[in-house]
């Protein structure tokens, strides 16, 4: 008999233990294989250089003086080659705003003797870690509805302090439905156990100028496989509802049906607006799925500009 | 019913049963408590409905509990009663007649299963049950319902005295007056009481044929001890029985005040016999010791015999009628009569004149009086001494120089003036020896040494009856000891001194057993001392008596007081118990010597016999609601279980378990700091395979102080390292001790630091310290205040603890160490034994007086070492060395040596303590070796 356990909502709020999980795993990230996939997709993740002169740190070109510009700006080396003057300009580079979403609804916290941790834990040690990563390579990371994005070096404690104080999501299954700018993107952490029309609305929403987004769906082992015998009363944890069953063995197969199609349609939700969809068990090591996150925002990035 | 011995007092229930079908369908189809899962993806789902409702079966095994569980409730509601009493469907009253006197008792228990068994059964016919126990005092009948029957005959008890039936003859015949078809069940113990046959031939004149059951077993299988004598050196113990019985063997068993074992003895009846006779042949000591001998394993009353003062150790007078210089005490007569009797009897001195002595002494109720050498007795004191001897005293006199020169009428035989001398240097005559003791002397049989020599004798008168007085003679037939009756009492005149002046006798054994046979004699004849003349109001009251079962116990209320004469056996009123106070005791006991059992013969009843061994009825009802009980507790498990409650219920109790066995663990170490410690200690010896007899070792006493004691073991350390690097002792690494608990004989020192906040030691403490200097060991208080000493003397609070805790010990006098005293030579030669302080004094065992001749001695010593040693110098504190051998403490004091005296002081209290006085002779050699040089 597989037992369950439904966490504490305060369990639900984020603390020291999942930030340092966080940092932990952001620390373990293989760069190398990051960079590998980086050069692969021709581009070097975190600052990207716009192809035109602006505010940046690497050489664009050089330039005559224009009479009425600022002395200061003359690039005194290269005008002493010759008899003009040359204004040293740069290339104008921006960094990319990456928008993070974590379900902390009472769904989430549960966790099986199956699961490696609980679902609430997973999600907020995945949301950070991918934060800590996208900053760490330049990127800004905000929280959708909480955080405007920044660059901070201490972008998970700051997230953690943002998710403690931040108490009405504790209730809320999805994102704020608002659309973000066409050149960001969206990562949304959570269970998913939404019928699909909520979804759909929400992520139209999210994506109403264009921006992408990433699907990641945190599912207990038990969730997935309802390893459950003889007579049994089911109880959800948001609504209350509650489901009599005289034998779960043969309920169970039909449940496995069900979540297959529920699955599906989110997919194949995901795929029309041009969305990624990840399936993390919690069963499974926490890397695994953050791996995959970074791969397919960067993989994502490359189809972009490579379509450019 | 179906052939088997079971039948049910209410059969009607058993028709539900048959709804044990409908309770199975019911259960089947009853299922278990679902699970409770909490599921998150519910929400999605909840348009998926179940398939399956049809609900788990419930487990064919749960099942059969419940209707198994169902059954037995039927059942034992059904009342099942296995091996039923015959019935005889009487409804008529029924009057239960228990034999509960002393023969009774030991099979009590099946006597008691019996008769409840009986008011059971009257119980399921519906009879009124009246209770009568014949040892009990008589009072009235009454027929009650069998429930107060059963408590009133729970109340019954076996009495510890024969009964006496024929009192409740006059109550059976109102009850039979009232009641006229009334039954009798008589379970009887088939032995006579005092009444002998009367009770049978009573209730036979009351009752017609059928009446009366009598329930006894075959034979009456009680044994008893009917008298104990004291008689010719051993103890004759007597056991009966009312009719040979099969029990023809047993052990007697002898016991002393305490009850401890003294001695067992078999004995064993003839075939057919009804009384046999043991005999404990003890030294007189252990003899005299024995309070009670019973017959072990029968467990009543009749089968112990109490053994009173009567017959025990004499107590003996002397009296000396010369004067005894107390400083020889060899020349005095009393010396040798007082080492040959003081084993056998209890010797008392006189004090005073000879006339005080004799009368203090017959004051003292002695049963012996000696008088050795005593010649003459003025006219009261004569007066008294002949009540004495004529009411049963014993008078032993020993002749002498007083007694040849003129005797009053308080001898045997008439003797002549003066004396006969033999082989002195005016006579031809060797001294005499004794003629062998004739059959009818007290004395035949006692070996007679062939060194005994009489070298000097008072003489009989030559008299017609002179040679049946005599109990000894002379080998030339001159009598040596004679005796004669005189009132109840008896005479015994040693024709010689008490004293080696005369002859040898006293010197030998042979006059130690004489003395022990004449002591035996005075038993016999002693039973009216002094105590007797006021007997007849003297009253005593009792102190212990015996319960049914021989048990001792306080005396029950009803026990009343007995005259001092009591000779009978003992009633409902006088228990058998020891009556009066514990040193001169009156024993009654249940049976008095001279009785018998006597088998009680029922034939004039024309009764129904039935044997005495039970129908082993058994109630069925109890046992199936137990089981009942323990299937419903078992069916709640279950359900439990099924539920997937029981996982959560374990796993709550698994914590609390744990949380609990931790605060108990934590609140074992803490109430348990000390023991733990001790116990370290103590198991300390035994890691190291050494114990501390085989290792000498420094000891220190643990205060309680963890600075101090650190201090002492680190100081004694120290002294240890450096006695092993100067001296020839290899001393063990030092320990601590607690006086209180540690055996302390081990350790030859023990340095005890003086903690004043400590607790004084307790009493048990203390006397184990005593012993310890009492047996050679040395302890050395260090006060540690030397720094603190103020000029005025006022005494610290750690000389006031010492004073304290010394207040109660034999403590010596004691002086500050004389510069002659052998402590400051043992090893080094010193003048003062500083420690961290230079400025305490140190305080021995005070010396003897110098002798004479010994001024000029360097060293003196007393006898053995000095049980104490006192300080304030902080000797621990100097000699402390810490792991890399530094020294943990400064030394306050101006000169530059101090901490080496102050090891020097520490060998030499060790060598003391040690070797004792033997340097004060070795110092003594080189003024010996220059005297001899002159």
């Amino acid at each position: 008999m597989t037992r369950v356990r439904v966490l504490p909502e305060s369990a639900r709020s984020p603390g020291r233990q999942e930030t340092e999980n966080a940092l932990s795993l952001a620390h373990r990230m293989p760069r190398l294989v990051l960079e590998a996939r980086r050069v692969a997709a021709n581009l070097a993740h975190g600052i990207h250089g716009r192809r035109r002169a602006g505010i940046g740190e690497s050489f664009w070109q050089f330039r005559p003086f224009v009479a009425g510009e600022s002395a200061q700006r003359i690039d005194w080396r290269r005008s002493g080659r010759d008899d003009r003057l040359y204004v040293r300009e740069r290339e104008w580079e921006t960094a990319q705003n990456l928008w993070i979403w974590i379900d902390r609804s009472a769904s989430m916290g549960y966790a099986s003797e199956l699961a490696q941790a609980p679902k609430i834990e997973r999600a907020i040690v995945l949301g950070f870690a991918l934060a800590d990563c996208f900053v760490e390579s330049g990127e800004r990371v905000g929280m959708l509805g909480l955080m405007a994005p920044r660059a901070t070096r201490r972008i998970a404690e700051t997230m953690a302090q943002t998710l403690v104080t931040d108490r009405a999501s504790l209730e809320e299954d999805m994102p704020p439905a608002a659309p973000i700018a066409p050149q960001h993107e969206a990562i949304l952490i959570g269970d998913f156990l939404s019928p699909v029309r909520d979804i759909a609305a929400t992520v139209e929403g999210i994506s109403a100028r264009g921006a992408r987004g990433h699907l990641v769906m945190i599912v207990d082992p038990v969730e997935e496989t309802f390893p459950f015998q003889g007579q049994a009363v089911l109880h959800d944890l948001e609504d209350g509802l509650s489901l009599r069953i005289g034998d779960a063995e043969a309920w169970g197969r039909a449940y496995r049906e069900r979540i297959g199609a529920h699955r599906a349609e989110l997919q194949e939700l995901t795929h029309r607006r041009g969305w990624t969809f990840t399936i993390h068990r919690t069963d499974r090591p926490a890397s695994e799925a953050a791996l995959r996150l970074l791969t397919l925002v960067s993989a994502a990035r490359g189809a972009k500009l490579g379509g450019r | 019913m179906f052939g088997l011995p079971l039948t049910f007092t209410v059969p009607l229930v058993l028709t539900a049963l048959a709804a044990l079908p409908a309770i199975w369908l019911l259960l089947r189809i009853t299922p278990p408590q679902p699970k409770r899962v909490d599921f998150p993806p519910l929400k999605i789902l909840a348009d998926l409905r179940p398939e399956q409702e049809t609900p788990a079966r419930t487990p064919w095994w749960l099942l059969l509990m419940r209707l198994l569980l169902a059954a037995f409730l039927i059942l034992a509601a059904s009342g099942p009663i296995w091996n039923p009493l015959a019935e005889d469907n009487s409804r008529a009253p029924l009057l239960l007649v228990v034999d509960n006197g002393l023969a009774a008792a030991h099979n009590w228990r099946d006597r008691m299963n019996l008769a409840s068994e009986r008011i059971e059964a009257a119980g399921r016919d519906g009879r009124t049950v009246a209770i009568l126990g014949t040892a009990e005092a008589p009072a009235g009948l009454e027929l009650s319902n069998p429930a107060a029957a059963l408590e009133r005959l729970r109340s019954l008890k076996p009495q510890p005295h024969l009964q006496d039936r024929r009192a409740h003859l006059e109550n059976i015949q109102r009850l039979l007056e009232s009641t006229p078809d009334a039954h009798i069940i008589w379970i009887s113990d088939g032995v006579a009481g005092v009444d002998g046959q009367d009770f049978v031939s009573g209730l036979a004149q009351m009752t017609d044929d059928q009446r009366v059951t009598v329930l006894k077993s075959d034979r009456a299988s009680a044994l008893a001890l009917a008298g104990v004598e004291n008689a010719g050196g051993r103890l004759n113990a007597r056991v009966v029985r009312a009719e040979p019985n099969g029990r023809d063997s047993g052990t007697l068993r002898a016991l002393d005040l305490r009850n401890l074992p003294l001695a067992d003895m078999r004995f064993s009846f003839d075939t057919n016999a009804t009384e046999t006779s043991v005999a404990f042949d003890l030294p007189t000591e252990i003899r005299n010791a024995i309070t009670r001998i019973e017959i072990l394993g029968e467990s009543s009353a009749g089968a112990v015999n109490l053994v009173d003062e009567r017959g025990k150790r004499r107590r003996v007078g002397l009296v000396f009628g010369g004067t005894a210089d107390q400083t020889q005490p060899l020349l005095s007569p009393l010396y040798y009569i007082e080492r040959a009797l003081s084993p056998y009897s209890e010797i008392r001195m006189g004090r005073g004149g000879v006339a005080d002595s004799v009368n203090q002494l017959i004051d003292e109720q002695v049963s012996i009086l000696v008088l050795a050498d005593v010649g003459g007795l003025d006219r009261e004191t004569l007066g008294r001494v002949t009540s004495f001897v004529e009411q049963g005293g014993l008078l032993l006199r020993f002749a002498g120089s007083r007694l040849a020169a003129g005797n009053d009428e308080l001898v045997p035989v008439r003797l002549r003036r003066g004396g006969r001398s033999l082989g002195g240097s005016l006579s031809w005559d060797t001294p005499k020896t004794f003629a062998p003791f004739t059959r009818e002397s007290p004395f035949f049989g006692l070996a007679i040494p062939e060194e005994i020599g009489i070298r000097r004798q008072i003489l009989a008168e030559p008299d017609g009856d002179l040679s049946s007085r005599t109990w000894a003679s002379l080998a030339d037939g001159t009598p040596i000891v004679t005796a004669d009756r005189r009132g109840d009492g008896l005479i015994v005149l040693f024709h010689v001194t008490a004293d080696a002046t005369w002859s040898n006798l006293p010197l030998s054994g042979l006059f130690v057993d004489m003395l022990r046979r004449i002591t035996s004699l005075a038993g016999a004849a002693s039973d009216l001392t002094s105590e007797a003349r006021n007997a007849e109001i003297e009253t005593v009251a009792p102190r212990m008596t015996l319960d049914g079962y021989g048990m001792s116990t306080t005396p029950p209320a009803n026990a009343r007081a007995i005259p001092r004469t009591y000779v009978s056996r003992a009633t409902g009123d006088h228990p058998p118990g020891f009556y009066g106070p514990v040193d001169s005791s009156l024993a009654v006991n249940a049976l008095v010597p001279g009785d018998t059992l006597v088998p009680l013969n029922f034939a004039p009843l024309n009764a129904r016999v039935e044997p005495l061994a039970g129908a082993q009825t058994v109630d069925l009802r109890m046992p199936l609601f137990m089981l009942a009980l323990l299937l419903l507790l078992a069916d709640t498990l279950a359900s439990l279980w099924l539920g997937g409650h029981l996982s959560n219920l374990s796993g709550r109790v698994r914590k609390a378990g744990a949380a609990a066995s931790i605060v108990l663990a934590s609140m074992m170490l803490f109430s348990s700091g000390f023991d733990a410690r001790a116990q370290d200690l103590m198991s300390r010896p035994i890691d190291e395979n050494a114990s501390p007899a085989l290792i000498t070792r420094l000891a220190y006493v643990i205060t309680g102080d963890a600075n101090v004691d650190e201090t002492s073991r680190a100081g004694l350390l120290g002294l240890t390292q450096i006695l092993s690097q100067r001296t020839a002792l290899t001393p063990g690494d030092p320990i601590g001790i607690d006086p209180s608990r540690d055996e302390v004989a081990f350790y030859p020192l023990i340095y005890w630091p003086i903690v004043a906040t400590q607790p004084i030691p307790s009493e048990v403490t203390i006397r184990k310290l005593d012993a310890f200097m009492k047996g050679g060991g040395t302890v050395i208080f260090d006060t540690r205040d030397a720094f603190n000493n103020r000029p005025d003397g006022a005494v610290s609070a750690e000389g006031q603890y010492l004073r304290r805790m010394l207040a109660t010990l034999d403590i010596p006098e004691l002086e500050s160490v004389p510069n002659d005293h052998v402590l400051t030579k043992t090893f080094y030669i010193l003048d003062t034994f500083p420690g961290r302080y230079a400025t305490g004094q140190t305080w021995i065992e005070a010396l003897p007086p110098r002798a004479e001749g010994e001024e000029n001695r360097p060293a003196r010593s007393g006898d053995g070492v000095s049980p104490i040693i006192i300080t304030s110098n902080d000797l621990a504190a100097a000699w402390a060395v810490g792991p890399r051998g530094e020294y943990l403490f400064p030394v306050v004091g101006s000169n530059q040596r101090q901490r080496e005296m102050a090891y020097r002081s520490g060998i030499n209290i060790v060598m003391y303590s040690l070797t004792g006085n033997y340097k004060a002779d070795q110092v003594h050699v080189r003024d010996l070796l220059e005297r001899l040089g002159q």
